[in-house]
Order: C-alpha cells, then structure tokens, then sequence
C-alpha cells in the first residue's frame, strides 16, 4: 500500500515537472500559434485581429502566470480548445483514445498469438530447422520498417487481392491490416526475448529438480519454465507498452486511422498547441500508469518480492 | 586479454565504418544524375538505359535519389549516435564515479526520460520544434543519450567496487587517470554493443519520422520520406516504395547482425551456459 | 542387485568424460562416490535416471532390478523417476521451483505417481514433512526462499522419501550447508534410509562423511573409477596414489587436544 502511495506521489510530481517542460518548450518554439489559427482560412488578416486574439489568449502575460493560470484550468480538467477544430482538447482526445485502445489491444493479442507460440517451439528445439527459420523470422521482422511492412500489407490485401479496406475505422476489417502490421512488427522482438528467456528457464536446477521428480515436461514447460521466464519478458513488454502507443502514431497516420496518433501529428502539422500538450500530459500519465502496473503485476509473478515487501510495510 | 577483446571489435567497427563512408563518398562521384533535378517529361520511367532504376514520380532519378539517401539515412544515424556517445558516456562515467546526491539526482533525471517511450519523446519534440531535419536529429538525440548514461553509470558502480581500482586509487592515482585507463576500457565495449544495435533503431526512427513528414522535408532525399512520395503512386509504380524499403531494411539487418555478434563475443552471460 | 552398472561411459560429443564404470549396489546399501570436482562422479548420477543434458550421451548399461534403464522409452523413465528413484541435489535452492508454495510442489508430484484424492494427497505430504522434523503445515504453505537451506533439503528428503522409493540418488546434498546443519541432514537421511529400506548412492567429496555413514564406498577420478571397497578398508589402508592423497589432505580434526583450545581460552579471558 505504501509502495503505491509512494508511486502515486512520483505520478503528480512528474506530471507537475513535465507539464512545465511542455510549456516552456512550446513557449520557446518557433512559429506563432496566432497567426497559425487565424490564417487556417487563408484570408489575410490585420494586426489588430491577431493583437486582439493574443490577448484574449493571454498570451501577453509573462511565461509563469499563463503557466499558473493553464495549471488552475489543468486541475478543472480544462485542457483548453484546439485552435484547429474549436472543440476542447478534453474531448478530442476523449473521442480519439477508444480508437487507439482498441488497435492496441489487437495488435497484441496478434502478437502474443505469435510469439509464445513461435518462442517456445524455438527455445524447445535450439538450433533445429524450426528453431533457424524462427530466428531468421525474429531477425528479419527486427529489421524491416513497420510503416513499409504495412504499405506492403495495404498492396497485397487491398489493392491487388481487394480483400480487405486500408483507410478509416470504419468496420471489424478496417482494424485487421493495421493491427497485423504492429503485432507481426512486435512479434518479432519478443519471439527473440521469450527464446532466450525459455532457455535460460529451461537451464536452471529447478527445473532439473523438477524432472527428476517424474514431471511430464508439458508440466515442466507450462508451469514451471515459462512462468519462470515470463518475468523478463513483462517486464520489456510493460516497458515498451508506452512505446507501442508510439508505433501506434505511425500506423494510425498510414492507415489513416482515427486515433490520438493521428490526432497528434495533425496537430503538430498545424502547430495546435494545445491539442499537443494535452497528448503530452496524457501520455505522461498513461506511461506512469502503465509502470506501476508493470510493477505490481511482478509481485503476482515474483512471490519473493510480494512477501518482502509486504513484510516491510 | 582484455586488451584483446576490446581491439578486436574496434577494429571490426572501425572498418565497417570506414567501409560506409568510403562507399557513401566514392558513389557520389558516379551518381549519374542530380537527386534533386525535376523533368517532368520523364516521369515515372521504368528501369532501364538512361535510369538504372528508372524514374519518380518527378523525374528525378531514382537511383540518384537512393543514394543520397544513404548518405542522409545512414549519415544522419551515425551523428545521431555520435552525439548521444559523447553526451552520454560522460555524464554516465561522472555520474558514476561521484556518487552521492549528484548521481541521485542524475539518476531521477534519467529515470523520467527513461519512462517515456522513445517514439512519444522523438515526435513531441520534433513536433514542438517543428518539422525539420535538424529538429528531428536534436529530438533524437535527446531520446537517446540517457540509454549511454544508463550503461556506463552502471558499469562504472559494477566496477568502482573492484580491488583492482581500489588499489589504483590507493596508488594515488588521480580520478581522470582512472576514469581514463580502468574505466574507459569496460565501458568501451558495452557501449559499442548497444550504439550498433542502436544504429538500426535509429535508422528506423528516422526514416519513420519522415515518413510521417516530421523529419527530412522534400525534395531533400530520405528514404522514408521517398516512401511517403512514392506511396501516392504504388499502384502503377511499386518500385518506388520497395526500393526504398528494402535498402532500409537492409542497412537496419547489417546493424542488427554486427550488433549481435559484438554483444555474443562481449558478453559474459552468454558465454557461460553449459555445465 | 538393486543397481549395477557396467562399463559406463558419457561422452560430450567425441570427449569421453566417464570411463567405463562399473559400480554395484545392493537393497538398502549406502555406497558413497567419493572424488575432486570435475571427476565425473555427478554426471554420472545424473546418467541413472536419464537426466543427463541433451549434449551429452551415455553408453554401456545400467542395470535397475535387472532392467538396463539405458534402453527405456522416455514415458517408462519419467514414470520411475520420483517414484522409484529420487534425487536430492547439491544446490537447495534449485531443489524446489521459487515461486511456487512447497505445498503445491508435493501435491504436483503426488499428482503425477499416484490417483489418490486431493485430501489423501495433502494427509501424505504434511505426513513426510513431519517424518523429516518439520513444522508440516507452516512449511506446507511456504515458499522455497522463506525456508533455511537446511529446512529446504529437510524438505527435499521427505519430498524424495515420500513415495518410498528403492533408490536414492544424493548429490553432495550437503555441500551448500554449514557443518551443523550438513550433519543434521545427513543423520535425517541416514534415519530415513534405515525406515524405508531404500539403497542410497551418495556422491560426495568429504570423505569424513564417506566414513561415518557408508557401507561400501568407490573413488572417482578423472571419469574412472580407481578403487572400492569397504570405507573402513579403502580410507585406512589405500591402495591407490589418488586415494592417498585424498585421505592424507583430511584435517585431523579428531586428534584436536580439547584442553588446549580450553586453555588458549582462559588465557585470553585475562
């Protein structure tokens, strides 16, 4: 219970740190949001508009005070209104986010299909024909782009053979491409991870303990080996949570794919700040989320750590 | 021993490089066309006579424009790293050495960057500065020094403890010197394992980044940014993003490959196994 | 004869590791395996049950109650291993899988040699645990690292013991312990061996303990085996060089005049 006091703690402290940072950045950035939102409908238009638009926007005041005053909305859950579509941050990003869990959460359940499958056949049989053809498989996925792999993918499936859509969210179908493209891009990682964690597992006295007590080694395999390697492997993957959300925004993009990815780069393209910002401290929030999950899922995995600490506190 | 071990892959790398850049410079002499001239009236042309790989969707020669490619991909990858090398390895070897509050702090700072994925950091940043090469290359970089840091901050506590340094520091040797004669050494290896396995992830950060119109703005020539370009044209003309593709995927394999070798003949773990 | 083995040799691909041994071993004798590390003398008891790692093959046979355990079927081998043959290994913390309770550990293996119900199966684990002197519920429900490494190979004989098995195959089961403790384990299977009847091969390499418990004992060295006999015979009288020099490096730890360390004491005490 302390241990996530303590994290929840951290959480505010590096949300209040990072939020300053993105704000000062964006202060310091070169273009002005100003001119940006007023010349979206390409009509010129006089100083005294943009003037009068800055002060409205309190961009006038010092750096710290529009930093106060935005921290005060902040904590109202008042993220401010996107220059680009006039509606508030909050609720774009509300709109864009199911779309993102929704691709995230398929891609890794393809690529977890994949690779606990593909791992465990390859650590089980080193260096047989499955094994090689495995690895080459991990080697190759490791290398190639995910972005070209889906232009590939949209080629093969939608072009040529017509099968299945590339752009939009509309359907069930428009969601198979995308995922494919960042579960088989994953896979290929964690295939690698799970071989070498398997084998290191499938190396360790207790498991020879294991065998010589009779077990069946489907016994030995699922319930002791690779729960023994599991650890290494959620501890990357919980890691790398927040950096499939960025592999995200380049498949969102080629995919035209409505979620907060997509949402993002437009709004760098156009220079929305605010909409920028509010990815940022959302984000960061997630990321943090995501760590402290990662942390105590270990404790499920990793009895030792669960009794100590609970002995400590 | 350990002498050998360090020189033998220093040498490899040192020639690969050498190998790269000597390639890079050569070809530029016989690039038989400007990347950046447009004709219009040779658009999209097929591979063939004038055009080894024919033509975009511009004019430009596509061959012409691969090459300067390399030299922008694989060239901006290898400043990449270079900067995060020497931003992080001192501020990791300092770090380390000193201790105490500093390091604490260094640690905390580290850990923030840490937490954020590197893709989310890489296009915040780019996109807070603006599209843009040099904005691409400064956000890069940022996401990757803290990873130098890391290691060699830990490499140097893993080592601090040690007799031999220890006795080097009772010998009065001056913290440079050790820094410098018995530091540098186990650092050096560790941290060419992970800038070669870095190479291919910053490759692929890049050319992804342009892709997405973040990085390299056209008509300079990028890989990934042609594959934007040619994306439009895939139908009737695929070459123009399988090119591309596969010369960065092939240049990401060479990187993963040499990576592995150098981390399979540095590392101890791997090395034990059997009995 | 409960285990003969004859002419047994091990290979790592072309490299023979053991040399032709041959070795017997009768019901309910102790036979020690005594040698310096690396003499092959594990991986010949690894060889038994077919445990041996992939890279490393077995020739020659052994016989178990007549049978050459060498040409059994990997099912027939599994079936033995734990019910008629038990290890007990060097490392006590490899003895037990870490993150699982003790309690599931027995149950597991219960499951896998036996049919009898959940109830029946927790009665007989608790009962062994307590046979070995522990505390059967508290350690039941704990797990591998919130025990002593004395207690964990306490629980690793009654878990070895348990399906009363006809062998028991101890591979330095003492090695990681601290003296006290290593006596104590090995007067606990001592006592185990005398109420289940079951022969045990001991490998060690203190040939203290080969005198105190054996009944027959074999010197390895370099993957052969150079000399057998009785302990008594073999320590006292050693025909071998390699026998010799193991017995003339044992601290005379008996010959210690107790009024001297005594003595020392009080001067120190003034």
């Amino acid at each position: 219970m302390k241990m996530i006091a303590n994290r929840l703690l951290e959480l505010v402290l590096f949300l209040l740190v990072l939020s300053f940072i993105s704000f000062a950045f964006m202060k310091l950035a070169p273009g002005d949001p100003v001119r940006y939102m007023l010349n979206i409908d390409d009509v010129a238009v006089s100083e005294e508009r943009i003037e009068e638009l800055r002060e409205e926007l309190g961009f006038n005041e010092p750096i710290i005070v529009q930093y106060g005053l935005w921290l005060v909305r902040f904590f109202q859950f008042d993220l401010g209104i996107s220059y680009m579509t006039q509606q508030p941050v909050t609720q774009e990003l509300a709109e864009k986010l199911p779309a993102t869990l929704i691709l995230t959460f398929c891609s890794v359940v393809i690529m977890t299909l994949i690779s606990v499958p593909v791992g465990s056949l390859s650590a089980l049989y080193k260096n047989k024909m499955i094994d090689q053809v495995s690895r080459l498989f991990a080697l190759i996925g490791a290398s190639v782009p995910s972005f070209w792999l889906g232009l590939l993918l949209i080629q093969w499936f939608s072009v040529k053979l017509g099968w299945l859509p590339s752009m939009g969210s509309d359907s069930i179908l428009h969601l198979i491409l995308p995922s494919v493209t960042l579960g088989v891009a994953m896979a290929a990682v964690y295939v690698r991870l799970l071989r070498s964690s398997l084998l290191e597992s499938l190396n360790q006295d207790f498991v020879i303990s294991a065998k010589a007590r009779g077990l069946s080694s489907f016994r030995i395999f699922w319930f002791h080996a690779l729960r023994h390697s599991m650890v290494p492997v959620i501890t990357i993957f919980g890691v790398s949570l927040g950096s499939l959300l960025g592999g995200t925004v380049i498949i969102e993009v080629l995919f035209s794919y409505p979620g907060i990815g997509k949402l993002v780069v437009d709004a760098i393209v156009r220079r929305d700040y605010p909409v920028i910002q509010g990815y940022i401290l959302f984000m960061g929030l997630f990321v943090a989320v995501i760590n402290i999950l990662v942390d105590l899922s270990y404790r499920y995995l990793d009895p030792e750590i669960r009794l100590k600490e609970g002995g400590s506190t | 021993m350990k002498q050998i071990i360090v020189h033998k892959p220093i040498f490899l790398i040192g020639g690969m490089l050498i190998l790269v850049l000597t390639f890079a410079a050569a070809i530029s002499f016989i690039v038989p066309y400007d990347p950046l001239h447009v004709n219009m009236k040779e658009r999209l042309l097929p591979a063939g006579a004038g055009h080894i790989l024919g033509t975009d969707h511009l004019g430009r020669d596509i061959f012409s424009r691969i090459i300067a490619g390399a030299k922008t991909t694989v060239g901006t990858g290898l400043l990449i790293l270079g900067a995060a090398v020497v931003i992080g390895v001192p501020a990791g070897l300092i770090s380390g050495y000193a201790g105490g509050r500093f390091d604490r702090i260094f640690m905390r700072i580290i850990d923030a960057f840490m937490a954020f994925p590197d893709y989310i950091v890489a296009i915040v940043l780019s996109g807070l500065l603006g599209p843009g090469m040099l904005n691409l290359i400064f956000a890069i970089v940022m996401v990757k020094w803290v990873g130098y840091a890391r290691l060699v901050r830990g490499t140097v506590l893993s080592q601090k403890q040690k007799d031999y340094i220890i006795l080097a520091k009772i010998n009065g040797l001056g913290p440079m010197r050790i820094l410098w004669k018995h530091m540098m050494p186990h650092v050096a290896g560790n941290v060419l394992v992970l800038a070669t396995l870095d190479l291919g992830k910053v490759i692929l950060m890049i050319a992804a980044l342009s892709y997405i119109g973040l990085g390299a703005q056209p008509p300079a020539p990028e890989w990934g940014a042609m594959l934007n370009d040619g994306k439009a044209f895939f139908y009737h003309k695929p070459e123009l993003m399988i090119i591309p593709g596969v010369c960065i995927m092939l240049v990401v394999l060479l990187s993963n490959l040499a990576g592995d070798f150098l981390r399979d003949h540095y590392d101890v773990k791997s090395q034990k196994g059997g009995q | 004869m409960l285990l003969s083995m004859n002419g047994l040799s091990i290979y790592h691909k072309k490299r023979c590791i053991v040399d032709k041994v041959s070795l017997a071993l009768a019901y309910g004798e102790w036979h020690a395996v005594a040698g310096e590390s690396g003499s092959g003398k594990s991986v010949t008891a690894l060889s038994i049950a077919g445990l041996l790692p992939n890279e490393l093959s077995a020739e020659g046979s052994i016989f178990y109650e007549g049978i050459d355990l060498l040409t059994f079927s990997h099912k027939k081998m599994r079936l033995l291993r734990g019910k008629k043959i038990s290890y007990i290994f060097q490392d006590y913390q490899g003895s037990f899988t870490p993150f699982m309770t003790i309690g599931s550990q027995f149950d597991e293996m219960l499951c896998t040699h036996t049919d009898l119900p959940k109830k029946a199966r927790q009665t007989k684990a608790l009962l062994s645990l307590e046979e070995v002197g522990l505390p059967p519920e508290r350690t039941f429900c704990s797990y591998p690292f919130q025990l002593s490494g004395g207690q964990v190979q306490r629980a690793a004989i009654a878990m070895a013991t348990m399906l009363q098995p006809k062998l028991i195959i101890a591979d330095e089961p003492t090695t990681a312990l601290d003296s006290i403790t290593a006596t104590a384990v090995l007067q606990l299977l001592k006592k185990r061996q005398s109420e289940t009847g079951c022969g045990v091969l001991f490998i060690t390499h203190d040939l203290r303990t080969v005198k105190k418990y054996s009944d027959t004992v074999s010197v390895m060295q370099y993957g052969r085996i150079v000399e057998t006999g009785r302990p008594h015979h073999v320590l006292a009288k050693p025909k071998h060089e390699y026998t010799k020099q193991l017995v003339s490096a044992l601290p005379p730890l008996c010959n210690v005049p107790v009024r001297l360390g005594r003595e020392a004491l009080k001067e120190g005490l003034k």
